[in-house]
């Protein structure tokens, strides 16, 4: 079984290197992001932000890590969706392993290339804000690939029931901008928090944005690399486990049937 | 004149063919107001500036930026799939046909963007209907300056990839290195490098324009016709830059 995945991760990694220099032009951007939008947000935070978060660089930089996993684990979404448009999966289905095998190895490669593409971006993070301790870097990585792994998941569970480039596309960039824009990664969760008491924000959007399993992601490496961060808890990555599970099961289902339709 | 509206009218048509594409930038425009511009607004303090308002005002020209560009993609389309040639056998000039698609670009960019900006206008509140118009026409000549651009780079460059990626970074450094997001002195005092760039940027006269004829509360535009005569430049050098260029480039399958 192990065997047989593996030629599955081979293959979308092959697929996934084509694009290097796409790549590379994606990282850059993001670094663009960290290193001239980032630093100058520094010199415009309110003065009760500043307290809270005391440099917005030091905070963006973990966000800036989840959205390059996010956007990177997202692409396996694309590849199936146009396999699917031009009947690819037929080939994929003479190819001597189980449905499963294939299903499985499919919304892991999609994690892995996540990871693979976000680890430049960790490492910036780390050379600016500190090393976190073994244990530390150990769960930060498990957490990143249970988030890879889901996001994957979710991609592929979009790309398999949208019949057109147009839709899914369409509806990619739905579930960018909630999860992005509804989290924690590029602002505090408090500013969403204390617009919604004020209700200039709807109460379903602040609750999406506490339970966002890339606001948990990002909080949890800020806890480790930031000083006076709200300490980690185990709790406040129960998002993000729930979030991976389902969408592995559900992505898995889905393209299977999709498959032998 | 006929000719050269037909290239026009040709190039907006295609445009409006991307239904997914302007959907997407819709969705986006929407959610950088009601989201990010709206939870930034509190995490960001500039004396006697409302941030809200100015966010969206510089959203509006980032939007167009980012619209104008598209034509460079049609290109590669049309080498893509044989248009070129047919493009070359009809009775129009060389000079009209590039003419025509560098300004069709930056018109159905503002085709697009039109009803992007009356949002942006609602959001804001005031307009001053002179400097409005004149930012206006500012505009124009900044989406006609930017669509000139794509297809400079689109003729230079001959792979798709190559070209796509240096549109996302340029897109990137152009956009964050201005004051689409943030005011000119903040850039500066935050790093002069970054100051003296966004100062000769024209995505920073275009979004200084703007400000000014939306009314927006933003450091005080000294003299608008800095800013108008940079994007005057801009458009007359990348309209006679691309018109040479793609001028050249098409003959003899130099675009293959």
């Amino acid at each position: 079984m192990i065997k047989n995945i593996v030629h599955v991760l081979e293959h979308d990694f092959r697929n996934f290197f084509r694009y290097r220099w796409w790549l590379v032009g994606l990282i850059s951007m993001n670094l663009a992001d960290l290193f001239i939008m980032a630093v100058v947000y520094n010199n415009m935070l309110a003065p009760k932000i500043s307290k809270e978060i005391t440099s917005y660089f030091n905070f963006f930089a973990p966000g800036l890590a989840v959205t390059g996993l996010f956007a990177s684990a997202f692409m396996i979404g694309r590849e199936i969706n146009m396999e699917r448009r031009r009947e690819v999966h037929h080939y994929m289905l003479s190819i001597p392993m189980t449905r499963m095998e294939l299903a499985i190895g499919r919304v892991l490669s999609g994690g892995l290339r996540g990871m693979v593409y976000m680890s430049p971006l960790l490492l910036t993070c780390f050379l600016f804000l500190g090393f976190p301790s073994v244990p530390q870097f150990f769960i930060i990585l498990g957490v990143l690939f249970l988030l890879a792994v889901g996001i994957s998941g979710l991609s592929i569970a979009i790309a398999v029931s949208t019949s057109s480039l147009e839709i899914f596309i369409t509806a990619r960039g739905l579930v960018y901008y909630t999860l992005f824009f509804c989290s924690s990664v590029f602002y505090p969760l408090s500013l969403i928090q204390e617009l919604g008491q004020e209700g200039k924000f709807p109460v379903i959007l602040v609750k999406f944005a506490e339970t966002n399993p890339l606001s948990s992601a990002s909080d949890m490496v800020r806890s480790f690399l930031l000083p006076g961060y709200p300490a980690f808890s185990y709790l406040s990555i129960a998002s993000v486990v729930i979030f991976s599970l389902f969408f592995t099961l559900l992505a898995s289902l889905a393209y299977i049937k999709v498959l032998e339709r | 004149m006929n000719k050269l509206l037909l290239v026009i009218e040709r190039d907006v048509r295609l445009f409006f063919q991307y239904k997914f594409l302007i959907i997407m930038r819709v969705i986006w425009f929407i959610s950088q107001i009601a989201l990010f511009g709206l939870i930034a607004s509190r995490m960001i303090k500039i004396p006697e500036v409302d941030y809200f308002k100015y966010y969206v005002a510089g959203l509006s020209v980032m939007t167009l930026y980012s619209a104008a560009i598209f034509i460079g993609f049609d290109i590669y389309e049309d080498a893509e799939h044989g248009v070129f040639e047919y493009l070359l056998s009809l009775p129009v000039s060389r000079r009209q046909l590039v003419l025509g698609r560098s300004i069709g670009g930056g018109l159905r960019a503002f085709i697009y963007v039109g009803p992007l900006i009356a949002v942006s206008l609602y959001v804001i509140g005031s307009v001053e209907p002179v400097s409005f118009l004149i930012s206006l026409l500012a505009l124009f000549l900044f989406a006609f300056g930017v669509s000139g651009m794509s297809i400079t780079f689109a003729v230079l460059i001959k792979s798709s990839d190559r070209f796509d990626i240096l549109m996302g970074v340029l897109d990137a450094l152009i956009v964050r290195l201005s004051t689409a997001m943030y005011p000119l002195a903040v850039v500066q005092a935050s790093n002069p490098t970054y100051g003296t760039i966004a100062s000769f940027n024209p995505v920073t006269f275009a979004s200084d324009l703007f400000r000014w004829g939306a009314n927006v509360d933003a450091p005080v535009l000294n003299n608008p016709l800095n800013p108008l005569l940079g994007i005057i430049a801009f458009f007359a050098f990348f309209t006679f830059v691309g018109v040479i260029i793609y001028d050249r480039r098409i003959e003899g399958g130099g675009w293959q």
